[in-house]
Order: structure tokens, then sequence, then C-alpha cells
């Protein structure tokens, strides 16, 4: 009993220099690595969720200087998701990152305005990014600066330019131009017009 | 709508991509390859040709496109299993285990050991029997069309054991936030099951005499298609085509999931990196995965429910998780396949954003791959690298 009560007296005692400045991070792999990265991008918030997930928020001026930060620890960019927030009118991107050598996965969370919704590439530090921002260039209108190859990649050249992921793309109103207002999308009852 | 102006020069640029077969002095010539070439499956390729060499290939997908994502958040939670199952079609199991382990995520589920120990049966089920339509279409690809018949015979057996468990041979919509729809259907389907495990073990041999041991095979891998380490890494190639290049990445082992972390098995590592070794480390993993379903079997169906105890899921198209978010992933054949999903509390997805391996793979990393190869290259190249269209365009 009276190891375990020193032993945790101890970790309080260490823990509380951390805690007077950032939020508390447990002592694990994933804290350490929070820990480590924040310590050199204090302009990130760092978190951990849970086992193996760790989450930044950064602001978007500075999310190409982070990533290029994160890439020494986090190998792999996994994917570019995009989540439009209609009410807040913003985008808020999430850079999917995983570490092999850790084996840590990181959200990198960041928002930008809808009606000037442009970023850095980052291709220059993953050159996969490439394909993820042609997905969000076509599907949502985010243009990445230095993207060379930003243009029609999976929709129809009529399409481009739609941005058919926007919470405010009218997609039954899009489906009745096409096909036409015969285009029979009616639910059993046919009273609902359903996609 | 508010709709941001596109800069001219990336619209020229766009224009550009629309491009026809025509020469362009007497040797180069630009060449259509797919959708109508049996490797490319729903998917093309712009060829810049230089007589037999590549110069510089354009990946065109979009064949496929059915608009996954945006239909998904129209729907109710367990309504999406039906749809976005549709995103991988030789192991349909695959999003709908990553769909149902981020949802579980989200609402702070425990899933039963039963409907884990199912799941991962189910998964491994869909493993092997990609294998076998992989080694169907790459045999057919270098001509050597008997290991093909025989792979499509054997997946008929999976076909069988899944429509017996499911209902379902192709599409099973069986794996769901919670559990698994139905329970196993008796012993009876779990001495099946290892009846084909033994006759599938007995068949590698087989397999490697035909196919894997084959000189033929030899010639048209050996060398084609050469990726580095670094390379790999840096474009985000994951599961067979990663560890071909000596990362020994599994998200299995690494990230591991469901019964996994109770399983023995190895991660075959190779360190060439060209089509030869990325077929090699299929070959070993197929012995593998016989192997964890042996084992599983072994163990057999831990007893108690196979679905959690929830008042929520009586109405189910009513069903709402909590607001939040998760991603969840497991390794395919294919690689790392993963999905975001968003809850904003209300019955329908937010956002369920989907990571098919061959995003990485199949798009930037092919261009690279295809530059200075020959034409007959082509079809190697996209068979090693197991290229699934619908994972880029969903």
């Amino acid at each position: 009993m009276d190891m375990n009560e020193k032993k945790v007296e101890e970790k309080v005692e260490n823990a509380q220099p951390v805690e007077e400045t950032r939020p508390e991070l447990p002592d694990t792999k994933e804290g350490r690595l929070v820990r480590e990265i924040v310590e050199k991008a204090p302009y990130a918030e760092g978190s951990v969720r849970r086992e193996r997930r760790v989450e930044f928020r950064v602001p978007a001026e500075r999310i190409h200087e982070f990533l290029e930060l994160a890439s020494e620890k986090f190998e792999m960019l996994m994917q570019i998701s995009t989540v439009d927030w209609l009410k807040e009118k913003e985008f808020e991107l999430v850079y999917q990152l995983w570490s092999v050598s850790e084996g840590i996965h990181a959200f990198v969370r960041t928002r930008i305005p809808r009606d000037d919704a442009k970023l850095p590439t980052v291709m220059d530090i993953w050159p996969v990014a490439e394909t993820y921002e042609r997905e969000a260039h076509e599907f949502f209108g985010i243009i990445f600066e230095g993207n060379p190859r930003l243009g029609p990649f999976i929709l129809e050249p009529r399409e481009y330019e739609k941005h058919p992921l926007r919470k405010d793309f009218n997609t039954i109103g899009y489906v009745k131009v096409i096909y036409g207002e015969d285009f029979d999308r009616y639910d059993e009852s046919k009273t609902n017009y359903v996609i | 709508m508010t709709n941001i102006e596109v800069p001219k020069e990336l619209r020229e640029e766009a224009k550009q991509h629309d491009m026809y077969l025509h020469p362009i002095d007497k040797d180069t010539y630009e060449l259509f390859f797919g959708p109508q070439h049996m490797a490319t499956e729903n998917f093309s390729i712009i060829l810049k040709m230089d007589g037999n060499r590549i110069e510089r290939a354009i990946v065109n997908p979009g064949f496929l496109h059915r608009g996954f994502e945006k239909l998904a958040e129209q729907r109710p939670y367990f309504t999406n299993i039906a749809l976005i199952l549709r995103i991988c079609v030789p192991e349909s199991d695959v999003p709908e285990n990553i769909y149902s382990m981020a949802v579980d995520e989200i609402v702070g589920w425990e899933v039963p050991e039963r409907a884990q120990w199912i799941r991962t049966v189910v998964l491994e089920m869909a493993r092997m029997s990609a294998w076998m339509f992989w080694i169907m279409g790459f045999g057919n690809e270098i001509g050597l069309y008997t290991a093909g018949q025989w792979a499509a015979a054997y997946r008929e057996r999976f076909m069988r054991l899944f429509e017996e468990l499911t209902g379902g041979r192709v599409y099973h919509i069986y794996t769901v936030p919670g559990g698994v729809r139905r329970d196993i259907p008796g012993d009876k389907w779990l001495r099946q099951l290892r009846d084909t495990v033994e006759y599938l073990k007995g068949k590698m041999k087989d397999f490697d005499e035909i196919l894997f041991d084959n000189y033929i095979m030899f010639e048209r891998t050996e060398g084609v298609g050469v990726m580095d380490r670094k390379f790999a890494l840096k474009h985000a190639v994951t599961g067979p085509n990663l560890r071909a290049t000596g990362v020994p990445y599994d998200v299995r082992k690494d990230d591991p999931y469901l019964y996994y972390p109770e399983l023995e098995f190895e991660v075959p590592v190779l360190k060439e990196g060209d089509s030869l070794a990325r077929v090699l480390v299929r070959r070993y993993e197929m012995e593998q995965d016989l192997y964890i379903l042996e084992q599983l079997l072994d163990m057999g169906p831990p007893s108690g429910p196979y679905m959690v105890k929830d008042a929520r899921l009586k109405a189910l198209p009513r069903f709402k998780p909590p607001k939040g978010d998760a991603y969840a992933h497991v390794e395919s054949t294919k690689g790392d396949f993963g999905v975001y999903v968003v809850s904003d509390g209300t019955h329908k997805p937010y956002r369920a954003h989907f990571r098919g391996p061959s995003q990485s793979h199949g798009v930037t990393v092919l261009e690279e791959l295809l530059k200075g190869a020959r034409l007959a290259d082509v079809p190697v190249i996209l068979k090693t690298l197991d290229n699934c269209p619908p994972d880029i365009d969903r």
C-alpha cells in the first residue's frame, strides 16, 4: 500500500509541471509522441484519443509546416478526409497519418472557410497526396496551391465544378435535370421522391 | 450554391486530359489501355508510347463512380451496409467490417466474443476467396490459364460456405454494427469449412507447380515494376506491395482488431520490391491465412450472443449513435482498407469517407512504375499491384 501511494505521489509530482502548460497526456507511447511533437510545434493542440489513436488541431496557415514536422514520425499519409460543416460555414480537413515505426494513427485536423477554400499542397512531403487532393478538389472545390493536376478526375467533365459532396449540392435537382422528371425514383407508397 | 472560381490555367490543364489516340510523330503515339482490356477491370490508362516503350502514363479512373459516399449520407446507419460493401467487389466483407467497427467505436459497443470470432472467420474467408480471385486474374494475364480455372473452382467452395452462412454469394450484408446478423448455421458448416481449408492446403502444392514455381511466371515478373522501400512509404503503398519492399507492416499485427491478437501468424516480407516479390509475398500469405483459419476452427466459436444487447437496436431505421467520429481499418488482400465515419447525432452518418488501398497504389504509383515499361508489362504490373478500380472511384 505504502509503495503504491508513493508511486502515485511521485507520478503526480512529475506530471504537474506538464499540466500547467498542456492538457494532461498519459505516460504511454502515444502520450510521449504527442508531447514530443507539440513541444516542437507549440501552435498545435495535441491529445490522445485512445490506444494507437492521437489527434492534433492545427491552424490552416501552419498546416504545411506541421505536416512536414509530423512526417518524421508518421511515414504514411493514408487519406485526406474532408467534412463539410455547413452551419459553421467551414470545411474540416482531416489528414489521416499512420506511423509504421510506432504503430499509431493520427488525425490532423484543420478548418478553412467554405467560401475561400485554399490550402497549400503537401505533395512535396508525400507524393501520394496528389491523388487525395485531386479527389478533395473535385468533390468539394478546395484548391490546393501547388498541385499541378487539379481538374476532372473521377467525375464526368459535365459534373466538374459542381462539387457534389458539398452538403448544399441539390442531388434530387441534379438527377431530375439529367434524367428528366419522369425518371421513376419514387418509394413504395409513390409519395416520396428518393435518391 | 457557392462556386469557387477555378483558375484558367487549371481549366486548360483539365482540357488537356481529354486525349485521343493519334500519332504524334512517326514512332510516338497515344494509346488507350482499357477499360476493354481484361487486366484493367473498369479502369483505363492513357499511354504515351514510343514504339513498344511507355513514355508517360495517365491513369483515367471514374468508370465505376456510383457516389456511394454521397448516398451513404442519405441513408440510415444499418441500411448503408447493403450499399457500402459494393466498394470492394472481390472481398465485400472488408467495407462491411470497417464500417461496423467504426460505428461500434462511436457508440462505444463492446462486440460479443462470438460475434468477434465470426467476423474474424468471415474476414479470413473473404481473404482466401479474394486470393483465389487474384490468382484467376493474374494467371490469365500471364497466359497460365489452368491456374486461373482451378482458382475459380476453389473460390466456388468459399462462395457456397458464404451462401450457407449469410444467404449471399458475392455480397453478404452480414456484418452489422454491434455484431453479425445471423448465427453460425451449425457444426456441419464448421466441418465443411475445415474440409475446405484442408483441401486447399493440399492444393497449394499444385498451385506452386503450375504458377508460383513456373519458369514463365519468373520470366514475366522478375525485375518488372521495381519500387524501393522509401518510394513505397512516401506513396502510402500498403499490404503485400509494401511487404515486398521490406517493410513488415500488417494492420492485423500493428493495429490489432477482433480475434487477431490471440492468433499466431507470420508476416512474410521480401526485399526485392519487383513484381516477382509481390507475387511470392501473396503466395506466402495464402498459407498463413489457411493457418489462421485452422487456428480459429481449433479454438471453436465462443458461446454467447452474436449481437450486442441494446434497446436502440429494436428500431433500426431510427437508430442514433452519439456525436463523434472514428477511423477503423483492416488488412485486406490489397492493403490497408480504412474508413472515417463522422456522426452528428442524427440517424444518418454525416460523412463516411473510405480509403481504398488502390487509391494510393493505383494512381501515382502505377503511373511511376509504368514509365519505361514495355506494353506487355502493363497487365503484369497492374495485376501484381492488385489494383482494384472501385476503391478509387467509389
